[in-house]
């Protein structure tokens, strides 16, 4: 595991840098550079609606350049935990929070935290496509604008290296001017993932990315992925336990609020420690 | 009850909600077609050579070689009249006394009735206003006074128990005998050629101003004040109103305070318009002193705390409207919250705003009892957009009002009055219905 | 390239920010969070300002000559020297064109609503709401135009035929369905199918022939009215319905969609006909909204100035009898709109304040209504979503 000086410091401050060693990585997948520390640490953190604790006292580390699938009955807190990774929740007034969550060794709900910029670091996509009804391009300059680049040459790289990314470049780069809501919902949502890149976020939260598309859309977007695995740390909420196990190194099953179960995708799905996972997976509850 | 009565309570409850809208349907139509159709009257009519000679003297427009052919024309017809009415004068002369009274008195009453029809007879002194200038200047009006020329008016009051009623004497049988009994079957047969009758379209109502209180020429200064007046109140109310709406809809949290705002805001969507105009008149000129006395400014101010509410309900819900992804979708991008509403909510929410806007713009041009303390005059020029601080201005709703109900000769300029009624009615039903095909634009725009 | 920018190397904790920092954006959050606060509450103060400025200018004339003769006395002469201010008739006249008007508006708009939001099938109802939109954006000086250039006129000529035939299709289908009603009532004890056949035949003749009888009488009754002058309280509450039915529509309907599918449903269930489900459940579920509806319009009725100024009369008396709609009248707004013009040369006069009493009385009574109607509003709305 190669690091830097720099990041070897952070990561000495960061008490929980040590990951779960335990990890299966399936050797179909291409090999990871880097990563695997722990980019995401939560420590007994709790997320709150008024009175009713929503995610209860999760600890857990996540893997940097890694999928990290999230998956659990509706209610289970999962979106909750998810959405407080880039403080999604401030929108909801009730909302508060307890325990530590850190990113990078510094806490996401720490008094000088400045949640603008941390989102900029944590981009997420969400379970219905929502492109602005702007055209494409704007769409996917809207971020790189917020912060500062202007120039329309600059711009444009920028537009065309995220809509590749996206792998879908080829389908919209002769109708940039076009408004993004004449594209089909799979390729929304693909320009979503595109505008989140465009602001080259370090971790990327989907929320449930698939639930509102097609299979063929699905696949494309699985597809995606793979793809993007090893270059961002992802972490994807799905109801869908198929992709669950085909796209993710590692699986988080939530029960409830509790953090049932962490551990790699192919051992939480042979071999789960718990019950209440194998009866989840099994199907004997949904 | 049986069945059958029951079902024809049914049909009948149904009839009465039908029957209701049909009413609603058919009152619009029996307001909406006399004004229209007598409204298109003061641009489209049938102009006399009165007409046309008035356009070259008072607006110096017109084909001054073919008037003066026309009045030549019309001349001949006339100086026969004239001659008339000399030998007549010559007759009575030679009269006796008694019977010399007699026809005088009815034959002043003939003279004003064909001046009225045909303007200034020869050897009249020059009259003092412009509307005395002229004879009648649109056909329909010239067959009234010809009417009235041609009879005179009298009351039966024999039955008190009834409403008197209104009768007619042929003026030629009171001057049977005499040479003055064939001017009356002259003037009717020759009317037409001593006027001239042409269908005319007179663009100028609307881009003219007005000659003689409204007798002669249009009503620009009129619809420019109303503009003035309207784009005034909405430059004030509108950035006012959409920011309120975006701290309703954004900031502000549930509580007392924030209920006690919103109750303003019903309470003053609520208030008389004429309270507005009071409260314009005793604030803005009495306190504040915007201006001297009645100005531009103060209706507009006065206009804008009227149309606020609608605006900032308006606003409230086309903000509300936008989905909520967007937001997520901006913040999740590192986005602060101003900019958010900046760069995404508010041009989403645009064209549910303009629509509030419009509306808004449309009834701020229609409404008279706010400006009736604070801007309006009933004559005067079109002002330059440097007096809106100072001097007032005529307004069409105003105006309607004035020349309606106040005008010393309110029946002779209907037709003037049909036409600015038309002109304010089309202004806000456009507005209305540029709103209409914004707000379907809406929620095409949000389908893709 | 993202990847170099990413994983390990490039890890920093940018979003951690200084204190400094923070505390220049929490003040200028707060600065910019105050001055939209002070923008919004703009209209809060315009309202004080309003109750201020018009109350400051209707205080001196109650000082000047109390409260009595303003309420009391019908003697309404402001110019002569000393004047009279006996506002008791033209408060009466405003009350009068707006009962007037709200006899017309609340039935009809009631029911149009109902017909909006239960009858009409959506097709429809897509070019009834422009017409009721329409009907909302026309100017009221338009409203006022037509109603003294048009409508008074034609009532004063043709006043009697023209009563006389409203009398005949307003009232005619509502006898006749009285007449079927009542003899199915009557006859509805009788057990004999044969017996109960006949009586109700008998029944529908004898009513029938009232019913004739009385259109007939009254018809000729009102053909030889004559009426006076066009410019009447009828004229005013005839155009005022106008303008208060689209408030009215719109209000209670949006009252009767408040009222769940599920009543409508069970009542139906229970082989209810369209209209008793309506006139049973929905109208007294809906209730509270249709009332606030009701008041709405009726203050639409009593605010509006230019209609009645220019086609009530201004007449400042009392009308002989009470009740008749045919007799000039004056009210508030249109004495406030007519007067001021001479009113406001001299300012300190009871002639001036007198004025701004009777706007300070509207504004009053508006204020309130307002707050009743906004409390039934909330509270139907509480009901209905059943907390």
């Amino acid at each position: 595991m190669l690091m830097t000086a720099d990041a070897r410091e952070i990561s000495q401050r960061a008490p929980a840098q040590k990951a779960t060693r335990d990890m299966y990585i399936p050797p179909a997948r291409k090999k990871i550079s880097g990563g695997g520390t722990a980019h995401i640490s939560a420590k007994e953190f709790s997320v709150y609606y008024d009175e009713f604790e929503a995610v209860k006292k999760v600890t857990a580390d996540i893997l940097s350049k890694y999928v990290t699938a999230i998956i659990g009955p509706s209610g289970c807190g999962k979106s909750t935990f998810l959405r407080a990774i880039n403080r999604m929740n401030d929108l909801i007034p009730s909302c508060h929070t307890t325990g530590a969550l850190l990113f990078d060794g510094n806490d996401i709900y720490g008094k000088f935290t400045d949640e603008v910029l941390l989102r900029k670091k944590v981009g997420m996509v969400f379970q219905k496509p929502n492109p602005f009804p702007k055209s494409i391009f704007d769409n996917i300059a809207y971020g790189p604008r917020l912060h500062g680049v202007n120039d329309k040459k600059k711009l444009m790289e920028i537009v065309e290296r995220s809509l590749r990314k996206a792998a879908i470049w080829d389908e919209v780069c002769d109708r940039l001017d076009k408004n993004a809501l004449g594209l089909s919902g799979g390729q929304q949502q693909r320009l979503c993932v595109a505008r989140t890149l465009a602001v080259e976020p370090e971790v990327l939260l989907l929320d449930e990315p698939t639930s509102a598309l097609d299979p063929k859309a699905t696949a494309k977007i699985e597809d995606l992925i793979q793809e993007l695995r090893g270059s961002y740390t992802i972490m994807i909420v799905t109801h869908n336990m198929q992709q669950a196990s085909r796209v993710s190194d590692s699986t988080m099953f939530f029960y409830e609020g509790v953090l049932v179960e962490h551990a790699s995708t192919a051992q939480l799905f042979t071999n789960p420690k718990d019950p209440i996972t194998e009866d989840y997976i099994t199907g004997r509850f949904s | 009850m049986n069945i059958g009565t029951r079902k024809i309570l049914d049909r009948s409850f149904t009839a009465l909600g039908i029957g209701s809208i049909v009413v609603m349907a058919i009152a619009l139509l029996i307001v909406l077609v006399p004004i229209i159709t007598n409204g298109i009257g003061a641009v489209f009519f049938t102009g006399t050579v009165e007409h046309r000679k008035m356009l070259i003297n008072e607006f110096k427009r017109g084909d001054t070689d073919k008037l003066a052919e026309e009045i030549a024309s019309s001349d001949r017809y006339r100086s026969t009249v004239y001659k008339m009415l000399t030998g007549f004068e010559a007759e009575l002369d030679r009269m006796p006394p008694e019977k010399k009274a007699e026809y005088k008195e009815k034959y002043s009453q003939v003279k004003p009735a064909l001046q009225a029809l045909l303007g200034p007879l020869p050897g009249d002194p020059e009259p003092m206003l412009t509307r005395f200038k002229y004879g009648q200047t649109r056909w329909e009006k010239a067959e009234e006074k010809l009417h009235d020329f041609l009879y005179e008016s009298k009351w039966d009051n024999s039955n008190p128990n009834v409403m008197s009623k209104e009768y007619f004497v042929s003026r030629a049988l009171g001057f049977e005998g005499t040479t003055l009994a064939q001017l009356f079957p002259y003037v009717k047969e020759n009317i037409d050629h001593m006027l001239l009758p042409e269908f005319t379209v007179y663009w100028g109502f609307i881009t003219d101003s007005s000659v003689d209180s409204h007798f002669f020429g249009g009503i620009w200064p009129e619809i420019q004040g109303t503009f003035f007046l309207a784009v005034g109140a909405m430059l004030f109310a509108f950035p006012l109103g959409v920011i309120a709406a975006v701290y309703f809809t954004e900031y502000a949290k549930p509580g007392f305070f924030n209920s006690m705002l919103r109750s303003a805001n019903s309470t003053l969507a609520g208030v008389p318009s004429i309270v507005f105009g009071m409260f314009g008149l005793a604030f803005f000129i009495n306190t504040l002193k915007v201006s001297e006395s009645k100005s531009v400014i103060a209706g507009a101010l006065t206009l804008a705390i009227m149309i606020l509410p609608t605006i900032i309900r308006a606003a409230e819900e086309a903000i509300l409207a936008v989905p909520k992804t967007y937001r997520e979708a901006s913040l999740s991008l590192g986005s602060t919250k101003w900019n958010t509403i900046a760069t995404v909510i508010l041009p989403a929410a645009l064209p549910g705003i303009l629509t509030g806007g419009v509306i808004s713009l449309g009834r701020a041009a229609g409404e008279t009892a706010p400006i009736i303390f604070t801007a309006a005059v009933s004559v005067g020029s079109a002002i330059g957009l440097a007096d809106v601080f100072s001097s007032p201005t005529p307004a069409l709703s105003w105006n309607i009002y004035n020349l309606a109900s106040e005008h010393e000769a309110a029946s002779q300029i209907r037709h003037v009055q049909y036409g600015m009624v038309l002109a304010l009615v089309s202004i806000v039903l456009l507005l209305n219905l540029s709103a209409i095909v914004l707000r379907a634009r809406i929620s095409k725009k949000l389908k893709g | 390239m993202a990847d170099d920018s990413v994983g390990g190397n490039n890890r920093t904790n940018a979003f951690v920010i200084s204190a400094r920092k923070r505390a220049i954006q929490k003040v200028s959050k707060t600065m910019g969070e105050g001055m939209l606060l002070a923008v919004a509450s703009f209209v809060a103060i315009v309202v004080l300002f309003i109750f201020y400025f018009v109350a400051r200018d209707a205080v001196p004339f109650f000082q000047l000559r109390g409260f009595s003769e303003f309420f009391t006395s019908s003697n309404w002469y402001p110019a002569d020297q000393p004047g009279q201010f006996g506002a008791l008739a033209i408060i009466y006249g405003s009350l009068m064109v707006t009962l007037g008007s709200a006899m017309i508006a609340v039935p009809m708009g009631v029911a149009a609503a109902i017909c909006l939001s239960d009858i009409l099938p959506f097709s429809i109802r897509q070019y009834a709401k422009p017409v009721i939109e329409m009907l909302a954006a026309i100017p009221s000086v338009a409203f006022g135009f037509f109603a003294l250039v048009v409508l008074a006129p034609l009532l004063q000529n043709n006043g009697g035929p023209m009563l006389m035939w409203a009398w005949w299709i307003l009232v005619s289908p509502f006898l006749v369905l009285g007449v079927l009603v009542v003899s199915d009532l009557l006859t509805n004890s009788i057990k004999d199918p044969q017996r109960r056949r006949q009586l109700y035949a008998f029944l529908l003749t004898v009513l029938g022939l009232i019913a004739v009888f009385l259109l007939y009488k009254v018809g000729t009754l009102l053909y030889g009215i004559q009426i006076l002058t066009g410019t009447n309280a009828l004229n005013v509450s005839i155009i005022l319905s106008f303008m208060a039915l689209p408030t009215i529509v719109s209000v209670s309907e949006d009252a009767l969609q408040a009222v769940g599918r599920d009543i409508r449903e069970g009542s139906y269930a229970l082989g209810a006909t369209r209209a008793e489900t309506i006139i049973k459940t929905i109208l007294p579920a809906a209730s509270s909204g249709i009332l606030a509806a009701v008041i709405l319009g009726i203050m639409r009725a009593l605010g509006e100035t230019m209609v009645v100024w220019m086609a009530s009369g201004n007449s400042s008396h009392s009308p002989e009898p009470w009740f008749n709609y045919l007799e000039a009248i004056r009210t508030l707004t249109a004495t406030i709109a007519g007067d001021m013009g001479e009113a406001d040369q001299v300012t300190g006069s009871a002639r001036y304040h007198v004025l701004f009493a009777m706007g300070l009385l509207l504004l009053v009574i508006s204020f309130i209504s307002n707050l009743v109607s906004e409390r039934i509003v909330v509270r139907q709305r509480k009901i209905l979503s059943g907390q």
